[in-house]
């Protein structure tokens, strides 16, 4: 049998509000584009599995955060069981822009002991004329924070996979290289049924083994 | 802050939650306005302005203000009432929120009102649920199909507007409107726009993006004269983007070919049963319909809105389109001159012009052809075949009461057709034609029993209606004549209280509120106006030169806090309760939410705006008058429960959910550890449901039910109600895992029943240990201010 999935990994969507964090992730787990769709209040839950080689399937458990800067007392405490983040800015917001670094502090400062792995993502790319935020720059902010830059719509669909997958691609790198393991209870990287391990009834149960979800 | 919200939490205990404190004279709510208030005379503190006596001498006022629209409301409600033969269903346009998205702006006569040409599509975060209506999600379903403007527009008349009172801010006239509508027979124009306005309410529907998410499980209606009408798949199929169609009220493609003569009360009657709460602000209506078979159409939108939920539901679907096509059995005679009103709706959509379709459509009971018989599909198909077969034959039962004939013959009998397998394939032998044969019959004997339930079911669920309609309408009478006139020694008595809990009626609603939540800060109708124009103020020197001006200097937040508010709380407007079509640019309330929440962020800098916000404002501003909305809305900002959310005071947000926890494991100890074993702490769920009140987790109608009881019973009853959801779906949540547990309960299902859930609710004890809700909260914050060892039962999220 199969392995349905490899791995669960946990990833949070952070970025001031009304950049279109809920848009992007709703692109990514239900392929449409919602024009309007209600303010998140706290946090929003969705899930899709991704390929990133054939055969290999990896789980996303994205959590969709609010915004506002009110809610970072609340929002700061998921970090710590977040393996990967997706940080968003509007490419026609600079404020959204000169807010990232206030992220990635806000992360690193609540994610100890462990770590993150962000993706940096300038969103609403399709709104060309009304860029506020060159690429030259956002790329050059990612590589000082080590972090990859991918642009994205979500209205036009553009890079919203790449986004996601790339992501993927390099937590599960790090997974593969023993940078990143998964702990209990921790819930940044879940393991996923593997066929070859033989589990008795109680060990299925067993609450980090996951089947299906 | 801690140990006042202690303290008071103590205090509370011996009074009633809300105090119902002087409310102001309509006099002074319209003399304020002849006032020209200069933001320089802006007061920071609540000066008390009104001057008024005797609270029942401005409560009497304040009730002879509102009478006109409640009087109004109860006509029509009588109206409906004696319209025996017309479901009492009223249909709610909100005229104000039509939404004609491909021919620009319907012009509304009477309402002025402009509209996006983009459409907005109605997905929101429940988007797979459809709207905020439990029958939204039929809603949702309809809204997926775009409207042929074309026809929709020419024939779009203000006349449904025709009439109507000033629409400004009472739920009600919208009611009154319908009301005359629906139960006038003779104006095939007003009916046409009152269709259309449905039509185009249910319309919006993101082109660019809906190809392939947009489908709908179409009952297809059948029509005597014409046999091109195709029928409409029963699997889900895209609805191409700029194809406009326009959906009958059970979703049946119309052809734009019918005549002009409309069906006014047989398809009045189908399309108040499907629209039926979709703008309504009555929000009783909407209640009252969720007992009978509106669940049913719900579940149609639900199936159209997503493939894997359509997929899901596709057998119920096929009950709905039963069910409807059960109702509209007794309109067969209707249905028969309803071609003319299906015109005002445009082009038939894509035709499936499979051509099994095309033979199925015939009345062909020939024995001898068999088909592939495997599929769920040939149900609906053979439905629709008994509906065009079988609408001539049907003339008996027409002349029934349409309300009364709830018995009906299955035509799945003689609607199942056999066909030849094509001539181009090999023959089937005989004994697969025996086979096939018998299939059959097996197929049709399931579809009779199954249409026989349903009719039973439908029978009952109208019973029911029935029942719900005359106790509110009774309660309507009581609330007017015997409590309200005599509130402060009535609201504590067992009557009252029980009467309470059904649910208040809705011309009520507004004014028990804000008689409950009551005016503690004292704020006038003045003061609004004063905090509104400073706010206007404000936006005007944002939007002017950027920059701070010195009068807002000393509001205490950064001027990027400020700006950003104000760019969110536009965007969260337009975000706000979406498939109403109400709060968005252009609709009838925009403006008054925008002002609400302003002011408000003038009032209260130091809490300013927080998302969730807009959602209590628009159902304040759903029930009130924008003054009493804005005072009702500080007021109850400023209850402890709620200031420790929106101000996100993280310490008494913990306190508040280990009160709940501890209630939770005394009331439902499996779930509790089920979902500690999950880690799925309180906040994960709690605060979307406290933030917004419910108003965005659960359906509209519901969530003014639950809004009715908080104002009796306090903060206490919004956690006592995630308990009763939680207990309501407990068993489901059983066999969840952590994501979807998560997702579930932020998007709870539209197809939840009010009445089960306030059972539900009903059951929860909030005692544990003899300790009540307050009693366990206080020793929570004691504990605390003691900095004792955590309690066992207090978790940090």
């Amino acid at each position: 049998m199969e392995a349905i999935w490899l791995y669960q990994f946990r990833l949070i969507v952070i970025g001031d509000s009304t950049v279109g964090k809920s848009c992007l992730i709703r692109r990514f787990t239900e392929g449409r584009f919602a024009q309007v769709s209600d303010p998140t209040v706290g946090v929003d839950f969705f899930s899709r599995l991704v390929e990133i080689e054939p055969g290999k399937r990896i789980k996303l458990q994205i959590w969709d955060t609010a915004g506002q800067e009110r809610f970072r007392s609340i929002t700061r405490a998921y970090y710590r069981n977040s393996v990967g983040g997706l940080l968003l800015f509007d490419i026609t917001n600079r404020r959204s822009f000169q807010n990232v670094h206030e992220w990635l502090e806000e992360a690193r400062s609540h994610v100890q002991p462990h770590s993150i792995v962000f993706l940096l993502v300038g969103h609403k790319c399709d709104l060309e004329p009304q860029r506020q935020v060159s690429r030259q720059e956002a790329e050059k902010l990612a590589a000082a924070y080590g972090m990859r830059y991918v642009e994205t719509s979500a209205r036009d669909a553009i890079n919203v996979e790449k986004a996601f997958t790339e992501l993927t691609r390099d937590i599960f790198e790090l997974v593969k290289r023993g940078d990143i393991t998964i702990q209990e209870g921790w819930e940044g990287v879940k393991s996923g049924f593997v066929p070859n391990v033989v589990h008795s009834s109680e060990e299925v149960t067993k609450s980090d083994r996951r089947c299906l979800c | 802050m801690v140990e006042s919200s202690g303290g008071d939490r103590g205090a509370e205990e011996e009074r009633p939650p809300y105090g119902a404190d002087v409310i102001d004279t309509p006099e002074k709510m319209n003399g304020l306005h002849s006032q020209a208030i200069s933001p320089r005379d802006k007061k920071r503190e609540c000066s008390p302005v009104n001057d008024d006596g005797g609270q029942n001498h401005s409560f009497g006022l304040l009730s002879c203000a509102k009478s006109p629209c409640g009087a109004s409301l109860a006509e029509s409600y009588d109206e409906l009432r004696h319209q025996q033969n017309c479901p009492s269903l009223t249909v709610q346009i909100d005229a104000m929120t039509l939404q004609n998205g491909n021919e620009g702006d319907i012009c509304q006569d009477s309402l002025d009102v402009k509209l996006d040409s983009k459409l907005h599509t109605v997905e929101s975060r429940t988007t797979e649920k459809g709207g905020k209506f439990t029958n939204g999600k039929l809603f949702k379903g309809l809204t997926e199909a775009s409207v042929d403007t074309d026809t929709t527009s020419a024939s779009l008349t203000t006349d449904v507007n025709s009439g109507s009172p000033k629409h400004q801010v009472h739920p009600t006239p919208t009611e009154t409107q319908l009301a005359s509508v629906s139960h006038d027979g003779d104006e095939p124009s007003s009916a046409g726009s009152h269709q259309s306005s449905q039509a185009s309410i249910l319309s919006p529907s993101d082109r660019q993006a809906e190809d392939h998410s947009l489908g709908e499980q179409v009952e297809t209606k059948g029509h005597p004269s014409d046999n091109e009408r195709a029928s409409r798949p029963h699997s889900l199929r895209t609805i191409s983007n700029n194809s406009t169609h326009f959906l009958s009220c059970d979703s049946t493609p119309l052809s734009p070919d019918d005549e002009v003569s409309f069906p006014r009360t047989g398809l009045q009657q189908d399309l108040t049963f499907m629209d039926v709460s979709l703008n309504s602000r009555n929000t009783y209506e909407i209640s009252r319909r969720q007992s009978a078979p509106d669940n049913i159409p719900g579940v149609l939108s639900v199936v159209a809105s997503d493939q894997a939920l359509r997929q899901k539901k596709h057998g119920i679907s096929e009950l709905f389109g039963r069910s409807l096509f059960s109702r509209k059995q007794k309109d067969t005679s209707m249905l028969s001159q309803s071609a003319p009103g299906w015109k005002l709706f445009g082009k038939v959509p894509l035709r499936e012009n499979t051509p099994k379709d095309s033979r199925t459509i015939q009345q062909d009971s020939n024995q001898g052809n068999l088909t592939s018989v495997s599929t769920p599909n040939l149900l609906s198909t053979g439905e629709y075949e008994a509906k065009t077969g079988k609408v001539t034959q049907l003339p008996s039962q027409s002349t029934q009461g349409r309300r009364k004939n709830l018995d009906f013959e299955p035509l799945s009998t003689t609607a199942l057709i056999l066909e030849d397998r094509p001539a181009n394939l090999p023959a089937k032998s005989e004994e697969e034609a025996q086979r096939h044969r018998q299939e059959y019959d097996e197929m049709v004997a399931e579809a009779k029993k199954r249409e026989l339930k349903e009719a039973q079911k439908k029978k009952r669920q109208m019973k029911e209606r029935f029942k719900q309609e005359e106790s509110i309408a009774n309660a309507m009478v009581i609330w007017n004549n015997e409590i309200l006139p005599n509130w402060e020694s009535m609201r504590g008595t067992r009557k009252v209280r029980e009467l309470w809990w059904q649910g208040l009626p809705p011309n009520v609603r507004g004014k028990v509120w804000s008689l409950a939540i009551g005016n503690e800060l004292n704020i006038t109708p003045e003061l609004y106006e004063i905090f509104l124009s400073r706010a206007k103020e404000r936006w005007r020197s944002f939007r002017d030169t950027g920059c701070e001006t010195e009068a807002e200097a000393d509001s205490g937040a950064s001027l990027a806090d400020r700006e950003s508010s104000l760019d969110l709380i536009k965007l969260d407007i337009s975000r706000t309760f979406p498939s109403l079509f109400i709060f968005q640019k252009g609709g009838p309330y925009h403006d008054v939410l925008h002002s609400v929440l302003g002011a408000y962020t003038c009032y209260r800098p130091d809490v300013g705006y927080v998302q969730g916000m807009s959602f209590i404002a628009a159902v304040l501003i759903l029930n009130l008058e924008e003054a009493d909305a804005f005072i009702a809305f500080a007021n109850l900002l400023n209850k402890p429960c709620q200031m420790a959310f929106f101000r996100v005071d993280h310490d008494l947000m913990l306190k508040y959910f280990a009160a709940f926890e501890v209630f939770f494991e005394e009331n439902l100890p499996r779930l509790f550890k089920h979902f500690q074993s999950y880690n799925l702490t309180p906040d994960l769920y709690l605060i979307d449901w406290i933030f917004t009140l419910y108003s965005k987790s659960l359906p509209l109608d519901v969530a003014c039910r639950v809004w009715d009881v908080f104002c009796r019973d306090g903060e206490e009853y919004l956690f006592r109600t995630g308990l009763g959801i939680l207990r309501l779906y407990e068993e489901v949540l059983l066999q969840m895992d952590f994501i979807h547990i998560a997702q579930f309960l932020s998007r709870l299902p539209d197809d939840l029943v009010p009445d089960r859930l306030f059972s539900s609710i009903a059951a929860i004890q909030m005692i544990s240990g003899n300790r009540k809700w307050s009693q366990v909260f206080s020793s929570l914050i004691k504990e605390k201010e003691m900095d004792k060892n955590n309690s066992p039962s207090l978790k940090s999220s």
